[in-house]
C-alpha cells in the first residue's frame, strides 16, 4: 500500500523560526475563538451548573429552582451530597427505563444501518432509476414533523388501524403494536432513516468505479466487493450515521411518549416526567447526566475514527 | 490576515452592536393603569379573557388598560414559575400583575403570593373555603369538573357510583380507559378518586390543603385497586393513553365505551363536531369524580397590585360569572348560582358547583403521579 502520508514542509508549520506563536496562528485562534466561547458559555456553563445542582448546591443560580422543586437534596459534603444519585439508583422505575432506553438504541441503531446500507449499496452497485426512486422515498421522512409522524405511526397501527383492519379480512388478528417497544423501534427508524441514508450513500458515491472494477476483474464476488472494499472505504461516514442516529434515539421523546407504553418508557420522557409532573428537578438532572454519559461514550468513538481517518488521510 | 485599514471599522462595528443591544432593555413598568396579565391555558381560554372579559372589564373601569399575554398550553410554564421566583428572591418587577395558569398553585405553594383579604377584594367572601384556602393565595375565579363520558348506544344506564363503575370495568374488559395521571387533569381525576375511596374525609381534606407525606401510606389500597383494573382497561395489558386528548379521541372513535373527561373539554368537542352525540356525560357518587378550579394569582413583587386586585375582584362579581358561564366556554362560576342568571345557570342544575370535590394540593399531587407511575402501569 503506497503511504498517503505527506512530508510536513517548513513553510507549513505555525511556528515561526524563533519560536512561539506566529501572528497568523494568532489570528486564526481568535477568529475561532467566539464561537468557542459560545459553546463554553451557553451549553458548558448550564452543564457545570446542572451538575452542582444534581450534587446538591442550592445556592446561587440554583437557588430558584431549589424552592420550586420537591425532594431535593442539599448538599452535607463540601463536595455536595449523593442523595438525588441514590435516589434515582434506588427507584423501580430507573432499571428498567435504562434496559429499554438502550435495547431501543441498540436495535434502531442497528436496523438503520442495515436498511440504509442495503438502500444505498443497491443504488450504489446498481443503479438505475428504481434505486433512485426508493432513495427518494427513503428520504421523505426527513421534511415531516416527528409529533406528525408518531400519530400517523400511532393511527396505522392501533387497535382500529389499517394494520388490523387490513389483516382481518383475511381471518388474521393482528397484534396491536402501540404502546409496545416495538412500535418505538418503528418510529425511531422512520425518522432516524433519511440521515443514515444521505451520509452513507454520499460515502458509497465517493468510491471510484476503478475499484469496484479492478477487483471485479480479479475474480471478487459481490459480497467480497461489499465487504472487503465498499465499506472499509464508506467507514467514515458509516460512523458518523451511527454515532448520531444512536446520540438521537437515546435522548428521543415525542416518539416513545406517543407509541410506546407508560412504564418502562424510554429516559428522555422519565426525564420529563420528573422534571414536570413530579416536580422533581434535581432526580430528573441525575438521570439526564446518566444519559450524557452513555452519550459521551458514543462520542468517543465518533472522535476516536475522525482522528484515525484525519491521521491516514495526512491532515493530522 | 486583515489588511490595517479593515481593523478600525470592525472594531467600531462590533462596538456599535455590543451598545445597541444594550440600549434595547425593556422599558420598565408603566404607569398603574395598565394591568400586565399571563394567561398559560388553551385557546378557548385566550379567547374567554381577550373578547370577552378584558372588554368587559375596560368598560366597567374606564381607568385601567389591560395587557394579555397568552402562553399556549404552558409550554413555558417552567421559565416563567422560574422567573418570578427570581424576581421575587431580588426584589425586582416580575412583569406580571395577574396569572391565570396551572402554576399558580406552586408559587401559592412556595409563598410567592399576595394574599387576598375580603376588606381590599370583597367578592371574595362568595367563594368556597375549601377551594380558596387550596389556592395558597391563588383566587379561584371558574372551574370545571371530570365528569364520566360514555357511548349511550352502547351503555343504556351509566354508573351512578364509583363501586357501581369498577364493578362495570371488570364486567367489560377492554372497554374503559382512563390516560396515565401525568399527562393529564382528567386521568389524575379518576386515579385521586379510587384513592380517596378509602379515605376518611378528613384525610381527604388534610391531603387538599397541606403537603402531608405521612398519610401517603394510605394510598397503597386505592393503588392496588388500580393495578388489578390492569387487565380490564383499554388494551387489558396495563398501558394507558398518554393525555387528555387521547382519551377524548378513544372515546370518539368507538375504542372505548367509557371514560373520564374535562366537562369544558368534553362541551367544546361536542361544540367542534369531533364527539359524536351519542357520547354523554354524567356525575358518579361516593366519592364524587374531582373538579378543578382554575386560580388566579398576583404575585407579591407585582407593583400594580391595587389594578391586580381590582380585575381579580370584578373577575368574581356576577357581572364576570355569568359571562364565564354563558360563553363558549360553558365553565362552571365559583359563586353561588342564586347571584347568576337563572338562564345561563339552567345547565348546571344536577351539579353542586360550591362542592365540587378539590384534587390534592399540587405537591401531594405530584408525589401522586409519581406513585401511580412506580406501582400501577405494566404491573
Amino acid at each position: 500500500m503506497i503511504s498517503l502520508r505527506s512530508k510536513k514542509s517548513k513553510e507549513g508549520s505555525l511556528t515561526t523560526h524563533g519560536g512561539g506563536p506566529s501572528p497568523r496562528s494568532l489570528v486564526g485562534l481568535a477568529l475561532s475563538l467566539p464561537p468557542l466561547l459560545i459553546v463554553l458559555i451557553f451549553v458548558g456553563l448550564p452543564i457545570l451548573i446542572g451538575l452542582t445542582f444534581s450534587l446538591g448546591f442550592t445556592t446561587g443560580p440554583n437557588r430558584v429552582i431549589a424552592i420550586i422543586g420537591q425532594q431535593i437534596h442539599k448538599k452535607n459534603h463540601w463536595w455536595g451530597t449523593l442523595g438525588a444519585y441514590n435516589d434515582v439508583i434506588h427507584d423501580s422505575r430507573f432499571f428498567g427505563d435504562l434496559r429499554l432506553t438502550i435495547f431501543v438504541t441498540v436495535l434502531s441503531t442497528t436496523l438503520v444501518l442495515l436498511l440504509a446500507l442495503a438502500i444505498a449499496l443497491y443504488q450504489r452497485l446498481i443503479g438505475g432509476r428504481k434505486a433512485a426512486v426508493l432513495v427518494t422515498l427513503s428520504i421523505v421522512p426527513l421534511f415531516v414533523p416527528v409529533v406528525i409522524s408518531a400519530w400517523a405511526i400511532h393511527t396505522f397501527y392501533g387497535g382500529d388501524g389499517f394494520m388490523r383492519t387490513f389483516f382481518t379480512h383475511f381471518g388474521i388478528n393482528f397484534p396491536t403494536l402501540t404502546s409496545t417497544p416495538s412500535a418505538i423501534v418503528i418510529g425511531t427508524v422512520w425518522t432516524s432513516l433519511p440521515f443514515a441514508i444521505l451520509m452513507i450513500s454520499s460515502g458509497l458515491q465517493a468510491i471510484p468505479d476503478a475499484l469496484i472494477e479492478s477487483a471485479k476483474d480479479c475474480g471478487a464476488s459481490v459480497f467480497r466487493v461489499i465487504a472487503n472494499i465498499l465499506i472499509p472505504l464508506a467507514k467514515t461516514p458509516i460512523i458518523i450515521a451511527a454515532s448520531f442516529t444512536s446520540i438521537g434515539i437515546l435522548g428521543s421523546f415525542t416518539i416513545p411518549l406517543f407509541l410506546g407504553p407508560n412504564q418502562p418508557t424510554m429516559l428522555g420522557v422519565e426525564i420529563s416526567n420528573f422534571f414536570g409532573a413530579y416536580n422533581r428537578p434535581q432526580q430528573s438532572l441525575v438521570m439526564a447526566f446518566i444519559v450524557f454519559a452513555i452519550a459521551s461514550g458514543i462520542a468517543v468513538l465518533y472522535v476516536r475514527s475522525n482522528i484515525k481517518s484525519a491521521k491516514e488521510s495526512g491532515r493530522l | 490576515m486583515f489588511k490595517k485599514s479593515m481593523k478600525k471599522p470592525l472594531a467600531l462595528f462590533a462596538a456599535a452592536s455590543l451598545a445597541v443591544i444594550g440600549l434595547t432593555v425593556p422599558a420598565s413598568h408603566a404607569a398603574s393603569s395598565t394591568i400586565q396579565v399571563y394567561i398559560s391555558a388553551d385557546t378557548n381560554i385566550q379567547d374567554l379573557w381577550v373578547k370577552t372579559l378584558v372588554p368587559a372589564f375596560k368598560l366597567a373601569y374606564p381607568g385601567y388598560d389591560v395587557n394579555v399575554t397568552f402562553d399556549l398550553h404552558g409550554d413555558h410554564d417552567a421559565q416563567e414559575t422560574a422567573k418570578i421566583t427570581a424576581a421575587a428572591v431580588l426584589h425586582k418587577d416580575p412583569g406580571v400583575d395577574l396569572i391565570d395558569g396551572g402554576f399558580t398553585t406552586t408559587l401559592g405553594a412556595a409563598g410567592l403570593l399576595y394574599r387576598p383579604t375580603p376588606g381590599l377584594m370583597p367578592n371574595i367572601n362568595d367563594l368556597n373555603k375549601t377551594v380558596l384556602a387550596a389556592g395558597k393565595g391563588g383566587i379561584p375565579y371558574r372551574a370545571s369538573s371530570v365528569l364520566l363520558a360514555y357511548n349511550s348506544t352502547n351503555v343504556t344506564t351509566p354508573p351512578a357510583t364509583l363501586d357501581d363503575l369498577l364493578a362495570w370495568i371488570k364486567a367489560h374488559p377492554g372497554k374503559f380507559t382512563y390516560n396515565a395521571p401525568n399527562g393529564g387533569g382528567s386521568g389524575y381525576s379518576f386515579v385521586q378518586t379510587v384513592i380517596d375511596k378509602y379515605l376518611s374525609d378528613a384525610d381527604r381534606k388534610t391531603l387538599v390543603v397541606q403537603a402531608a407525606p405521612e398519610l401517603q401510606t394510605k394510598w397503597a389500597q386505592g393503588l392496588e385497586t388500580l393495578r388489578q383494573l390492569n387487565k380490564y382497561t383499554y388494551g387489558q395489558n396495563g398501558t394507558y393513553p398518554a393525555n387528555n386528548a387521547e382519551t377524548l379521541k378513544d372515546l370518539a372513535t368507538g375504542l372505548v365505551d367509557m371514560g373520564t373527561v374535562w366537562s369544558d373539554q368534553f362541551s367544546s368537542a361536542l361544540k367542534a363536531g369531533t364527539m359524536p352525540a351519542n357520547i354523554k356525560v354524567t356525575a358518579i357518587k361516593n366519592p364524587s369524580l374531582t373538579g378543578g378550579a382554575s386560580y388566579l394569582g398576583i404575585p407579591n413583587s407585582s407593583v400594580n397590585k391595587v389594578g391586580a386586585r381590582l380585575l381579580a375582584n370584578w373577575v368574581l362579581s356576577p357581572a364576570a360569572q355569568n359571562l364565564i358561564v354563558s360563553g363558549t366556554l360553558n365553565g362552571f362560576p365559583v359563586i353561588p348560582l342564586n347571584k347568576l342568571d337563572p338562564v345561563a345557570t339552567a345547565a348546571f342544575k344536577g351539579v353542586d358547583i360550591l362542592n365540587l370535590r378539590a384534587g390534592y394540593l399540587s405537591a401531594n399531587a405530584n408525589d401522586l403521579k409519581s406513585k401511580w407511575a412506580s406501582t400501577v402501569p405494566g404491573k
